[in-house]
């Protein structure tokens, strides 16, 4: 069954969205309504692919053996289609450059000169990582493909739209599939031009225009750092591939996470070049994940469509950083500084982020921040720089994936439903009029503010328990405290040897960060978001469905649509406060049943995946997570009584915070602007930190601009000009001469061929 | 051929050809009526034409008679061409005064008078018209025998 290997199916899963973007473009107009046919068909065939590779992958990782950890052996498949580039030694490296540290890059053998080549061959590779990212990526994909039928019916973008999620689909999916630092650079660029495309959707709105501007340059900062970080990974290891390769003449050369690589100690860079990559990546990974102080896009991101920000902007694409950090695991973990750095930006954009979303109004922008806040947690996980904090990072992307599309597919539907209106203010009670949305999206806010049984509990207390074993390590079993005895990174593979540390600048004084006491403030940090976490997330949910059912001038009940995009219909037959559960607003069933389908894992995926251990077991035979700086970390599965109790009980308190502030109640600011003080205005006002990059970047660049716009306009038009004037004066001479009197003009053509003839006679004679 | 016999034949058909070129050529430069320039115009061309035959038969050489033949025929359609620009420009002016399309010069050269033409309203156009043929048509009261202005 040559046609139905893995290597095909991985091959698909990527095609199969690509197709069917294509076909929209070329069909979307012929098929009018039916535009969103091949996306749809193409993202749900990938999405079957997706689960059964899956499948395949969980059955070559092998069932987990109770709760202990035990060696992984590593899986990995890789299936090359062709070369991209490849330039025979490419590259000599001068003596004494890291790249020369034998341990570090290979050597071409035999050609007697230290000299690499450069390729970078087309390769999709196959682990318990890509797999996950691939399922959650498709089936979120579908799901919100099939609400974007309900939900932009009727748009006049409607075949764009569906090209462009498919597009999206596709260039995510090569992105986690990737076996190349260059094409993850490619696909990181192709993810966030269609992120940028996305935003922008309603072009004509300016607000929209300018947030896709702004998505892109901001993201632009990261991709930078990411470039910077590839440049130097293929100065560093000489090659840019994450799997091991044959060279020509038989010899293996290591990738950079390669298992042979992986096998060795000291394979990896530390020290300033180790650390200066990590920080890069990290980086592109702020930049693509919204994290502190990259962080401003998101939030305006939130005028493109709905369902393209619960794809992009909440399930997806902003988890590319937490892919590309837990990817590139083994580089950190030589980096215990880089690693830490990690944790902090995570910790305090998760506050910073979820302080913002306690005073925001627009439904949509407490859901941005919110998920910014949830990524800072991944990233916060992503620093312990252990086994159980990178498994729990992609447990909570994935638990995040569901709930969060479903909040966003939610606001999406109560936003439909109430002509294009998303200030919370204006609307409440409409639990009674949206039965099935107010249901799932008590779901999905259950889930996230981490109540007892829902998916965001068990995820997060696998982040706070990561968090705590870094703290308290003696807590937490003899192995962590033997690590703590010795200095806690004594586990982490750093071992400098004596050729390496003469090549790198002493490290980075981040590395002073990793200290216990560090760790604890980020646990704590942690632990507030958490509450803080509940209290917006129920401030939300109480103010949209509870209290006495009030809709927005504008809103139309029934099912029927309106015009979402300009923020307002007009078959307004709805008036304030007189409806009383009369009438239905409850959005269409292609827009309810994503819902509800979404629904289900938000509630019951965390307990699932976290009584079985099923994910962090098949995560941790990921090559990355194999390595032994990173395996060696592994502890048993335990589940943290005082942990979730701490969780539950911040948790609590946000929501009771909340159902005192609002519940029943309409009066939403006084009470909380009274509490609060001047920090309300501090936290309305997002840290002020548009205000601070306006004054930092954005003015001093406009200066600029404004200069360079004047010595244009001046100096360089003035020269040209100038230039211009000569012919002008010429001509203003000679154009007495045009009298408009054919005999003059006859007279002048005589007395030219007079010369002419007078001329030709002297030559003839002389 | 004999040549001494016909170089004195050239020499007065140059002198001939080179009469009509001057001619022709002072026509061109004095005259301000528009058909007249064309003659003299024309002129030129018939005096170079007679220089060429005279060249051509004085070297036994039949190219310059053919060279001839086509440019009269070129003339031919040339003179057509030219008329229909003459009329045109005619029609637009109400004369043939080729000082009437001095206000095509530039915008800022003064105007070159020698003497004021005559309004045109003060001297009536008439033109002649040709015999009717055949069945004379109805009279139309209403249709202008000849134009008021042309």
């Amino acid at each position: 069954m040559q046609e139905f290997s893995p290597s095909t199916l991985l091959v698909l899963v990527p095609l199969l969205p690509l197709v069917g973007a294509i076909l929209t473009v070329l069909l979307g107009r012929t098929l009018g309504a039916k535009a969103h046919l091949p996306a749809m068909a193409g993202i749900a065939a990938a999405a079957v692919v997706a689960i059964a590779l899956l499948v395949v992958t969980a059955r070559d990782v092998g069932p987990a053996h109770g709760a202990h950890a035990e060696a992984v052996r590593p899986v990995e498949m890789i299936s090359t289609l062709w070369n991209w580039a490849s330039f025979d030694a490419a590259y000599t490296p001068p003596a004494g450059s890291p790249a020369t540290d034998a341990r570090l890059t290979p050597h071409d053998l035999g050609a007697g000169k230290d000299v690499r080549s450069f390729s970078i061959p087309v390769a999709l590779r196959l682990d318990p990582l890509t797999a996950t990212m691939l399922t959650i990526i498709t089936c979120v994909g579908l799901l919100v493909a099939i609400y974007s039928v309900g939900y932009m019916h009727n748009d006049p973008g409607y075949p764009r739209f569906f090209a462009l999620v498919a597009m999206f689909v596709f260039s995510m999916s090569m992105l986690v599939a990737a076996s190349n630092f260059l094409l993850v650079y490619v696909f990181w660029e192709a993810v966030g031009a269609c992120s940028y495309l996305l935003i922008g959707f309603w072009f004509t709105k300016p607000e929209a225009a300018r947030a896709a501007k702004k998505a892109f340059l901001v993201n632009r900062v990261g991709d930078f750092g990411l470039a910077i970080a590839v440049f130097l990974l293929w100065m560093t290891y000489g090659t840019l591939d994450f799997h091991d390769t044959i060279s020509s003449n038989g010899v293996i050369m290591p990738g950079i996470l390669g298992q042979t690589r992986l096998a060795d100690a000291a394979g990896y860079a530390g020290g300033a070049v180790g650390t200066a990559i990590c920080l890069l990546l990290l980086l592109a990974a702020c930049g693509k994940s919204a994290q502190l102080p990259l962080h401003v896009w998101l939030p305006d991101a939130m005028e493109g469509p709905t369902p393209a920000s619960a794809l992009i902007h909440a399930a997806t694409m902003v988890t590319a950083g937490i892919y590309l950090i837990t990817r590139s695991a083994p580089l950190f973990s030589a980096c215990p500084g880089a690693l830490t750095m990690v944790s902090i930006v995570g910790a305090t954009t998760a506050l910073i982020a979820a302080l913002i979303g306690t005073v925001q109004n627009d439904l949509k922008r407490v859901l941005a921040y919110s998920t910014i806040s949830q990524l800072g947690y991944m990233f916060a996980s992503l620093g312990t720089g252990t086994l159980l904090g990178f498994t729990a990072a992609i447990f909570h992307l994935l638990t995040h994936a569901c709930f969060k599309a479903l909040l966003f597919l939610g606001a999406g539907s109560v936003m439909h439903a109430m002509g294009g209106v998303i200030d919370m203010r204006r609307f409440g009670g409409l639990r009674r009029v949206m039965p099935i949305t107010a249901a799932t999206f008590f779901v999905g806010a259950a889930a996230l503010a981490g109540v007892a049984p829902f998916a965001g509990f068990f995820s997060k207390d696998e982040i706070l328990a990561a968090l705590h074993s870094k703290g308290w390590p003696s807590a937490h079993g003899d192995h962590h405290a033997a690590a703590a005895a010795d200095g806690p990174f004594q586990l982490i593979a750093f071992s400098p040897d004596a050729a390496h540390a003469t090549v790198t600048a002493p490290a980075v004084g981040l590395d002073a960060l990793d200290r216990p006491e560090t760790w604890q403030i980020l646990f704590w940090m942690s632990l507030v978001t958490a509450g803080l976490t509940a209290f917006y997330t129920f401030r939300a949910v109480f103010m949209t469905f509870t209290g006495p059912t009030r809709v927005p001038e504008g809103a139309h009940g029934h099912g029927g649509h309106g015009d979402h995009g300009d923020g307002g219909g007009h078959d307004s037959h709805g008036s304030h406060g007189s409806h009383g559960g009369h009438e239905s607003y409850e959005s269409p069933p292609a827009m309810t049943w994503p819902l509800m389908i979404l629904a289900i894992p938000s509630a019951l995926v965390g307990w699932l995946l976290f009584s079985t251990n099923w994910l962090a077991h098949f995560l941790s035979a990921t090559p990355s997570l194999t390595a032994p700086a990173v395996a060696a970390t592994a502890t048993p599965h335990v589940f943290h009584m005082n942990l979730a109790i701490q969780g539950t009980l911040a948790a609590a308190i946000g929501i009771v915070v909340a159902a005192i502030g609002h519940l029943g109640r309409r009066s939403d600011g006084p009470q909380l602007e009274r509490f609060l003080g001047p920090l309300q205005t501090l936290f309305a006002n997002k840290f002020y930190f548009d205000q601070i990059y306006s004054a930092l970047i954005v003015k001093p660049l406009e200066g600029l601009a404004l200069v360079a716009a004047l010595f244009d306009r001046h100096v360089i038009d003035g020269t040209v000009d100038a230039i211009a004037g000569i012919p002008v004066a010429l001509g203003s001479i000679v154009r007495r001469s045009q009298s408009g009197l054919l005999q003059r003009y006859a007279l002048v053509g005589v007395m030219g061929v007079l010369a002419i003839v007078v001329l030709l006679t002297w030559q003839l004679r002389g | 051929m004999n040549t001494m016999q016909s170089l004195p034949l050239l020499q007065n058909a140059l002198t001939v050809g080179a009469i009509l070129f001057s001619l022709g050529l002072v026509g061109i430069l004095t005259r301000r009526n528009l058909i007249v320039m064309f003659l003299a115009a024309e002129m030129m061309l018939q005096g170079i034409s007679v220089s060429l035959v005279a060249w051509s038969r004085y070297h036994g050489d039949w190219g310059g008679h053919v060279l001839v033949i086509f440019v009269l025929t070129v003339a031919a359609c040339e003179a057509a061409v030219a008329l229909v620009f003459v009329l045109q420009a005619f029609s637009r002016t109400g004369r043939l005064d080729a000082a009437a399309w001095q206000s095509l010069r530039e915008a800022n050269v003064g105007r070159t008078i020698d003497h004021e033409l005559p309004a045109i309203d003060t001297v009536p156009l008439r033109f002649p018209t040709l015999a009717p043929a055949g069945v004379l048509p109805p009279a139309d009261e209403n249709e202008p025998l000849q134009r008021e202005h042309v």
